[in-house]
């Protein structure tokens, strides 16, 4: 098959899979709204379905276009969503709390519909960017930037909790600001380990392709001030005993500077990692 | 001697760890936001009077390499290094010390996470902790005590000596490491300068696809120790450098040059190769310069611009600009084998030719950033994943087992393993479901 028919076929997965989000998102949301348990259920399973056609359209088109789909805009913001979707997943099965639906799926939604709003041409890789190295270092980065997205979900859920005592669905749906706490704090270190691992495996790959492992370029500087601000928040949460609330309000700063690093370094400031 | 301690207790306390690297945090902003290494003209000319002098006053031009952001990376490593120093014995001891049964129910304030409804071996196994230790409080009951991960309170220590590993490794190589750059085209023999090597051009291809993308550049190249006499020789492409002699020679950059041919009255003055954005002085008239300002290989003009419409050499165009002291006495493009006349000289350009531009480097403090890397990521794991668990179990007057645990990071969550787990084997013990009074 040629390369277009791939990617016809990736545009067709792709929408049913941004659709099956928007559905999820809606249907969490009805969830939270009319307190009908059922839809939260469907909202899973459409999650999940959504997942499977997202993970097959960034599949179809690695085979399409012969490579990682991992290098341009259109790439990073789809394998972000992912990445966030993926790392929610876990999450969920692991802590088995479906409200976190209504929280996470919003994000997948956003930035997926950012990714939608790209250029979805395939280009070959220019020579920098032809290196095992760029698998691992964007998947790592990918999974990283999931997690933190989770954490954020899950302090915004602790930020709202806090206001909403009293309320039966909230106590019965969503767990304890303690265990709110704790989870937004296992998405961070998730999120911390793989953030280390992305600029370890940046640096490796910079040093091979620019004879510089550090240069100070405003992705690798980017990446760094996340890391920064992620260390601050752990070191916070022991020495200042700063859980619960103060620990939420950064957890969502760290976010934002995520999204930043991930997305808007690329748009607004020029640098050897500016791919888009 | 209090005064000793309150300045110690300051300088390496965690306080002063967050508020530095805040003010790093803060300092790389304005070094990705802020154009970083540009001339003094361009911060006057882009930013009002007073945020220019501001930018200029704070060396936000140059903010990574400037002496405030290295005290702040220096008093960095200082609060790692006293930190870790000061909390060596602390962990030492709590490792040796704090891990034991007679500490852990000494301390228990008696509230149980769960209840077991039998002896507590399988609660325990189904914890995973093995290896626990038995006996019976100062009140005379049976317990059963265990702990694991117990290598798991290093994690943070490790992490912050791998930062300084990292940082120590790094601020060694922005040192001593050498760097230095060639550039030329094929044949030439170019002299490293401040070293004894030189650097042969044997071949540069630029290998393209079918679409005319550019899949690698390869330069083939002699570095000679002019010394020694020892000469080596090898291919470096981007991803692929060339390693010979301690150096590691990378695929840098590439570009368009062209041999310039200065005559007089017909008659050959001066021939050099120039690269685009060199100039080169006319062999006797010191006050006639011609800057090489840009290569077009398949020259348009695209809205009133200079402009290329391919990567082939179709209809090569040479943008230069000639300087007579000082000033522009003339720029234009050249094309179709035209040349500059200039009272009784001519200039020429031709035979363009891809150049390339190989960067040498030595650093032999790299791999010291390497382990420290490698340490941290292995700490964190530590950390994070390897967590220090306690979990005991003390017989209650009634039969059962009153079942507690305590986990360094685990908090809550360990607690529900602990309610769970204690379900999972009561529902065993007791598969009838019969009520335990």
């Amino acid at each position: 098959m040629e390369t277009n028919t791939f990617l016809q076929m990736e545009k067709g997965i792709f929408i049913a899979a941004v659709v099956l989000y928007l559905a999820a998102m809606v249907l969490y949301l009805v969830y939270f709204a009319l307190k009908i348990e059922k839809t939260a259920k469907i909202g899973n399973a459409a999650t999940v379905l959504a997942f499977i056609l997202h993970t097959a359209a960034l599949v179809v088109r690695g085979i399409g276009a012969g490579r990682l789909p991992l290098t341009n805009q259109y790439e990073f913001a789809t394998s972000f969503a992912w990445g966030i979707c993926l790392c929610y997943l876990i999450f969920l099965w692991k802590f088995k709390f479906q409200a976190l639906g209504a929280f996470v799926t919003p994000v997948i939604f956003l930035i997926i519909g950012y990714a939608a709003m790209q250029s979805k041409e395939v280009h070959e890789l220019m020579p920098a960017l032809q290196s095992n190295w760029l698998a691992v270092h964007v998947m790592t980065a990918i999974i990283s930037y999931g997690s933190f997205g989770v954490a954020f979900a899950v302090s915004l859920m602790f930020l709202i909790k806090g206001k909403t005592a009293g309320q039966p669905f909230w106590d019965k749906n969503v767990p304890s600001e303690k265990k709110l706490d704790s989870i937004s704090y296992r998405a961070v270190c998730l999120g911390f380990l793989f953030l280390t691992l992305v600029l370890i495996t940046g640096a490796i790959w910079a040093e091979a392709a620019w004879g510089s492992y550090w240069s100070w370029d405003p992705k690798e500087t980017w990446a760094l001030i996340t890391w920064i601000i992620y260390a601050i928040y752990l070191h916070l949460r022991i020495s200042r005993g700063w859980k619960g609330k103060n620990a939420a309000i950064f957890a969502v700063i760290g976010f934002i500077c995520v999204i930043f690093t991930y997305i808007g370094v690329n748009t607004l400031l020029p640098g050897v990692h500016s791919y888009a | 001697m209090k005064k000793k301690q309150s300045i110690k207790s300051i300088l390496f306390s965690m306080r002063t760890a967050i508020i530095l690297l805040l003010l790093l945090t803060a300092a790389c902003v304005l070094g990705s936001i802020l154009p970083q290494g540009e001339l003094e003209a361009y911060y006057t000319g882009y930013y009002p009077e007073k945020l220019a002098s501001l930018i200029l006053l704070l060396d936000l031009d140059d903010v990574f390499h400037c002496w405030w952001f290295i005290v702040l990376t220096i008093a960095l490593c200082l609060n790692l290094l006293g930190c870790n120093l000061l909390r060596f014995p602390v962990l030492f001891r709590q490792m040796k010390q704090d891990y034991t049964a007679e500490k852990r129910l000494e301390d228990w304030d008696g509230e149980a996470a769960a209840v077991l409804n039998g002896e507590p071996e399988e609660f325990f196994r189904t914890m995973h902790f093995s290896g626990t230790e038995t006996g019976v409080t100062s009140e005379g009951k049976r317990f059963r005590y265990g702990v694991r991960n117990k290598i798991g309170i290093w994690g943070a220590w490790l992490t912050h000596l791998g930062m300084l590993i990292i940082i120590i490794g790094f601020a060694l190589g922005q040192i001593f490491q050498q760097k230095y750059t060639v550039y030329g085209v094929v044949g030439e023999t170019l002299p490293v300068e401040g070293t004894d090597f030189t650097v042969t051009i044997n071949d540069f291809q630029t290998l393209l696809r079918e679409d005319e993308t550019v899949e690698q550049y390869v330069s083939n190249l002699t570095l000679t120790d002019t010394k020694s006499g020892e000469t080596a020789a090898g291919d470096t492409s981007v991803n692929h450098p060339f390693s010979a002699m301690g150096m590691k020679l990378y695929q840098n950059s590439t570009g368009w040059a062209a041999t310039v041919v200065v005559s007089r009255d017909g008659e050959l003055l001066q021939s050099e190769i120039l690269c685009a954005g060199e100039h080169l002085t006319i062999a006797d008239q010191p006050d006639l310069v011609l800057a090489f300002n840009a290569f077009y290989p398949d020259y348009v003009l695209s809205d009133g611009q200079p402009s290329t419409a391919s990567s082939n050499l179709d209809h090569p165009g040479y943008l230069y600009t000639l300087y007579y002291q000082g000033s522009v006495l003339g720029m234009n493009v050249l094309t179709d084998h035209n040349i500059i006349t200039v009272e009784d000289l001519t200039i020429a350009f031709m035979d363009p030719q891809q150049y390339t531009l190989i960067q040498l480097k030595s650093d032999p403090y790299t791999w010291i950033a390497l382990v420290g890397g490698v340490l941290i990521l292995a700490a964190l794991f530590l950390s994070f994943y390897t967590r220090t668990e306690e979990l005991w179990a003390v017989e209650q007057e009634d039969g059962t087992w009153a079942a507690a645990g305590r986990s360094r990071k685990g908090g809550i969550l360990f607690l529900e393993r602990i309610e769970e787990a204690a379900v999972l084997v009561n529902e065993k013990n007791n598969p009838a479901g019969k009520e335990i009074e």
